[in-house]
């Protein structure tokens, strides 16, 4: 199972707003047990894809050269639950930021309607606060998420625009 | 027109729910964030953001909270403050009741300094000056 | 890879309350990305624990229907450090309410006896067959399942 539950960037403005859509497939592995007969995406992993939308939003005000860790899920509310071939967007804005954490809200859509809310705090990491003695490189933002990271520029400097399947 | 300070308290009582998830009855005027309210570090930051959204006031970073007040060696002696640490704490936290504090003004009981009344004094001290 | 992040329940009071762990192992495919050169346990996967624990206690608690047990509502979900392969996250999780279909948590999570996570939430529970035909065939084997997992998850399990 990988661990990137975001697909593509189809809206970014730096320091201020972005949105990334994910299909939800029966190829997926975690279908298998979640659940046989009723497949139903996990939760969880719709919340983790909001993280990286925002978490992305986050990093790139500094350049992706900090560390940004999920600190804090302030709300996670889910009216509805995706199932395979459904279309997710995640829809997020970052409200405040300083030079150690950052604020973000977001909508869930799925196939068009709006399904919930999920509002979250990220630290740029403090090594002094955790006992986890951390790398002293930048971990978060690395090889793996290129390719979404590209998608994420390529719409930096562009006019707003919304994805046309939406 | 300012509201009244039992208005401002109870806007800090539903914004200190919220963000630490206790019930209304556990916040009171002397309640402590991290003692009483069990907040930790990334909760005050939360609870900055939702005040400055709830009263539509500024909060600039240590202005609230101060982190960074007592980072000259002169300031501390061990865990305890030297009578001018404790001066640049009072001057930073014009907001906070340090007659139990300067009894025993030590670092580790900072903490107790930030109850809900220091956030009410805050907030009506932002209000009155707008 | 199998989606499942309770690994063995070790205490369980009917309805009330529910400890259970989750090892963390460099086996687990997706700590390649989370993160390459840092593998740990994704805060949201912390919170999975969590919520499946819950979803056991409430299982045992209703007798296995309905079928399906999923995260509703989470608040104020608070990481503090991070889990590392090799070690266990042990979520200590009690219900504040339990009804047919909806039920609220509060949770801790324990690393090396540190406190890593604490979370709110709620559940929702309802049968695939909710509706028109009540409880389905797909209800009864997912409920026949979830009774198997479940025993072999306790064990040794404190159960009252």
């Amino acid at each position: 199972m990988r661990w990137i539950w975001i697909d593509t960037f189809v809206e970014f403005v730096s320091g201020e707003r972005a949105a990334a859509v994910k299909n939800v497939t029966m190829a997926e592995e975690y279908f298998r047990d979640h659940f046989p007969g009723y497949p139903v995406m996990p939760p969880c992993l719709m919340i983790e894809g909001m993280a990286q939308t925002a978490g992305i939003l986050v990093g790139e005000v500094r350049r992706f050269q900090e560390n940004v860790i999920l600190a804090k899920i302030r709300l996670a509310d889910l009216q509805a639950y995706a199932r395979p071939g459904d279309r997710i967007r995640y829809e997020t804005t970052l409200d405040s930021f300083d030079d150690r954490a950052a604020v973000t809200s977001g909508t869930v859509l799925m196939n068009g309607k709006n399904i919930g809310r999920i509002d979250l705090i990220f630290s740029y990491v403090n090594n002094a606060e955790r006992s986890v003695d951390l790398p002293d490189h930048n971990f978060v933002f690395t090889e793996q998420f290129q390719h979404l990271l590209a998608s994420a520029r390529l719409l930096e400097s562009s006019e707003n625009r919304k994805s046309n399947e939406d | 027109m300012a509201p009244s300070r039992d208005e401002v308290f109870t806007t800090v009582r539903d914004v200190l729910s919220d963000a630490l998830g206790v019930d209304h009855e556990e916040v009171s005027d002397e309640s402590t964030l991290q003692g009483d309210l069990g907040a930790e570090s990334i909760d005050f930051l939360d609870i900055v953001f939702r005040l400055e959204k709830a009263f539509s006031i500024k909060i600039p970073k240590g202005e609230l909270f101060p982190e960074d007040a007592l980072n000259n060696p002169e300031y501390l002696n061990g865990d305890k403050l030297t009578p001018a640490g404790l001066e640049t704490l009072k001057a930073a936290m014009p907001h906070a009741d340090f007659s139990q504090f300067e009894k025993d003004p030590a670092l580790s009981k900072m903490p107790d300094l930030f109850t809900v009344r220091t956030i009410v004094n805050y907030v009506e001290g932002k209000l009155e000056a707008a | 890879m199998k989606f499942g992040f309770v690994d063995s329940i070790i205490e369980l009071t009917r309805g009330k309350r529910i400890v259970a762990i989750k090892a963390v192992s460099l086996a687990e495919e997706y700590l390649s990305d989370h993160f390459p050169t840092f593998p740990v346990l994704p805060g949201v996967l912390m919170l999975e624990a969590l919520t499946e624990a819950a979803a056991w206690l409430v299982r045992d608690a209703l007798d296995f229907l309905p079928s399906i047990v999923l995260l509703r509502r989470a608040k104020n979900v608070t990481y503090k450090d991070f889990v590392k392969p090799g070690t266990l996250l042990r979520v200590e999780v009690d219900c504040r309410r339990l009804e047919k279909d909806a039920s609220e948590f509060s949770g801790v999570g324990f690393c090396r006896g540190n406190e890593v996570v604490k979370a709110r939430f709620s559940m929702a529970h309802f049968s695939v067959g909710d509706g028109s035909s009540g409880v389905s065939p797909i209800d009864q084997r997912l409920a026949a399942d979830a009774k198997a997992k479940f025993a072999l998850l306790c064990g040794q399990a404190t159960k009252q």
